[in-house]
């Protein structure tokens, strides 16, 4: 193979996409687009949030049982006022003026504890018209409320420990093995599984979608050429490999570019957590270092693969359904991404390490998730089979190249597709 | 060599050569196996049977450097501008980039199209593709160029401008193959041929040998007399002149002296020889 006619086959690929509207929309705009919606719902959610706090969060509280410690209450001018977690609740004795005060809209909500409370354990909450649909869910109030009702009832009964621990028996005191081995307190359990297993997926779904649109340029240009009749020309004057490999670099490379471009999105995205939750999570750097090189092996197999199917087709529509076999072998870790993200280095994880359609997305894939399960022959041992594979389908791939360029019409038999490539 | 595309046979028993130099024509009706046998010489495709040599070797990279083809089914990247696609066909036959942008300013100016260098290739007519593309095909100067439908679309102008740069390679030494189913322009332009039908070579040699060959044996002659009334096998042409029949052992220049010895005027006396067109009615059109 020749270098000068590879590169001059790539350059020219790679100007022809690079130059693109939709190249440079799906490259720069959708970040930008992405990051433009998600500002626009945050910023909207913080402003709601924050009118929301300036809003009364005033809670009314009527005691008809006769039972709720009034010791907790604070005087302020006259009414007796209860303050927990920002919020407050003002004890009525009078029901009628509690009611008025949640018509004028000075309370979010009225709670009655009814004459009949200590057999039915009955609250009447009661919201005003005004008060918007859903504005109780998300608040604190009925928890503390049930604790003030506790404490009421225990109050002068139990010890002051005791009564604690009967209001409140257990605080889970979380903590994991950190990134070195420490032992770090304080993990918030969510965040913890939602940093442990978004980051895995946003980079699986890059790798793929970037694998995927990087593919898609080689079937359009395969297609282009087929559907333009150039090919006769490209091949009285370079050999199938020469077109193949310069194809693959050229659109590889604007894949690349897109690749790296979408992927700062994480990096940045990992920056910022690690920052902020270096001490909670682990940022899976040995997964984001790894995911480039990933890309460009995955991306020369796949893409020597789609090249030979995308130019047995005879228009872009039939090369893009023969290709998608390739592309829904590609896709496999995530249809089982639940069982990876739950066990990334089971069985499943090692099988589909050493499968060259699927070790890309199953190597970053495991390293982000839990790098120590991973070893290194593994991934050394994967990216290897990815380059064998890889020059296999180079080979064979130019030759189905040739032959599918020259065809026209109805598809070939797989005797005649043999008998052509030989 | 032989070509066969599963169960069809395209090519059988094909053999030629084409001399360095030459202006050669490739005939056939459609589905000859013209294209098939142009592609099996410039590596396209391979041969099931036979050898094939190029510049005296087995088909190579280098070899093909040396080539340049216009394929019947035109191609080019319809969103590329002119001077770009015209650099990158060159740039892919070996040039370098500064060459391969001179060579396209050059060629493009020789086709009279420099005024549409920088524009798109869609944005350009039927005709002005063509030429685009005849452009890209001579801008190597390739020592071997097979043109498959040179002239198809083409106005009498630009006709004549390709007529010109095939001539123009001849009498640089350099060979061209001609694929066309124009047969003046293979009068006027080719040495020799070869005619091709169902996938066999029905005729192959020079072009004036072959069209000596399968001419009738007649004249034409020019005069003011009435031969027929002089009982010589002849009938009138609305063209002028009478198409006299010889007689077997006769020939051209006996005959013409026997006629004057027999006291005919004549004005003007030429063989009948018989056109391409004739010759490729005759030969493929009769299993139509």
């Amino acid at each position: 193979m020749r270098i000068g006619r590879i590169g001059a086959v790539a350059r020219f690929e790679l100007l022809s996409v690079v130059k693109r509207w939709s190249y440079l929309i799906a490259t720069f705009g959708l970040p930008i687009f992405l990051a433009i919606v998600s500002g626009t719902v945050l910023g909207v959610q913080t402003y709601f949030l924050s009118q929301r706090i300036a809003e009364s969060s005033e809670f009314g509280l009527v005691d008809e049982a006769g039972i709720v410690d009034r010791s907790a209450f604070e005087d302020r001018d006259g009414v007796r006022v209860w303050t927990a977690n920002a919020n407050e609740v003002v004890l009525y004795e009078n029901r009628d003026l509690a009611t008025q005060d949640l018509e004028a809209g000075r309370l979010r909500a009225l709670y009655v504890v009814g004459e009949s409370y200590l057999s039915s354990g009955e609250v009447h909450a009661i919201q005003s018209e005004k008060t918007p649909l859903l504005s109780m869910r998300g608040t604190t109030i009925e928890p503390l409320l049930r604790s003030l009702l506790r404490n009421s009832l225990l109050e002068g009964r139990l010890d002051g420990d005791l009564q604690e621990r009967v209001i409140s028996p257990a605080y889970f005191v979380r903590s994991r093995l950190g990134p070195d081995g420490e032992h770090v307190a304080g993990v918030d359990e969510a965040l913890d599984l939602l940093v442990r297993t978004t980051i895995p997926l946003f980079l699986g779904i890059l790798l793929l979608t970037a694998l995927l649109s990087a593919s898609g340029y080689l079937v359009q240009t395969v297609s282009t050429d087929k559907e333009s009749k150039i090919v006769e020309v490209l091949l009285s004057s370079v050999t199938p490999e020469e077109i193949l490999a310069g194809k693959l670099f050229g659109l590889g490379a604007a894949g690349l570019v897109q690749f790296a471009v979408w992927s700062s999105m994480v990096v940045l995205v990992a920056l910022t957590a690690s920052v902020a939750l270096a001490s909670v999570v682990s940022i899976p750097w040995q997964a984001l270092a790894v995911a480039p090189l990933m890309f460009i092996l995955g991306y020369l197999f796949l893409g020597s693969l789609m090249l030979a199917t995308a130019a047995l087709g005879a228009n872009a529509a039939e090369s893009q359904k023969l290709t998608m076999g390739w592309a829904m072998l590609a896709i496999l870790p995530l249809m089982v991404l639940v069982i990876l993200l739950d066990e990334p280095n089971g069985i499943l994880g090692q099988v589909l390490t050493w499968i060259p359609f699927t070790s890309p997305l199953t190597v970053i894939i495991r390293l982000a998730v839990d790098s120590s399960g991973i070893a290194w022959w593994e991934v050394i041992g994967s990216m290897g089979a990815l380059l064998i594979s890889t020059w296999l389908s180079i080979r064979i791939g130019a030759r189905l190249f040739r032959v599918g360029f020259l065809l026209t019409g109805s598809m070939p038999s797989l005797a005649e597709l043999w008998r052509q490539a030989r | 060599m032989a070509k066969r595309f599963g169960q069809h046979t395209a090519l059988e028993g094909v053999s030629l050569a084409v001399a360095p130099g030459e202006v050669f024509g490739l005939l056939g009706p459609n589905g000859a196996g013209k294209t098939t046998l142009i592609r099996i010489g410039l590596d396209i495709l391979r041969a099931d049977e036979g050898d094939v040599t190029l510049f005296g070797a087995a088909p190579n990279p280098k070899a093909l450097d040396r080539t340049a083809y216009l394929p019947e089914e035109r191609g080019v990247y319809r969103r590329a501008k002119v001077r770009e696609l015209l650099t990158y066909l060159g740039r892919l036959k070996g040039l370098k980039r500064a060459g391969a942008h001179d060579a396209a300013d050059h060629w493009l100016e020789r086709v009279g199209l420099s005024r549409v260098a920088d524009q798109r290739v869609e944005s350009l007519s039927k005709g002005m593709t063509q030429k685009v593309q005849i452009a890209a095909c001579l801008m190597t100067n390739p020592e071997l160029c097979v043109l498959d439908e040179p002239f198809s679309g083409l106005d009498p102008v630009n006709v004549a401008l390709v007529t010109d740069l095939i001539e123009e390679r001849r009498a640089s030494g350099r060979t061209t193959v001609l694929s066309t189913h124009m047969m003046h322009q293979v009068e006027a332009l080719c040495d020799r041929v070869a005619l091709i039908h169902r996938g066999k070579l029905v005729v192959y040699g020079e072009l004036d040998e072959i069209r000596r060959r399968y001419s009738p044996h007649e004249v034409i002659v020019w005069t003011e007399m009435d031969l027929a009334a002089r009982g010589i096998r002849a009938t009138q042409r609305k063209a002028g002149g009478w198409r006299v029949e010889l007689p077997p052992s006769a020939t051209p220049a006996g005959y013409l002296h026997e006629l004057v010895g027999s006291g005919v005027s004549v004005d003007r006396y030429e063989p009948l020889v018989a056109r391409m067109d004739e010759i490729f009615v005759n030969l493929v059109g009769g299993g139509r």
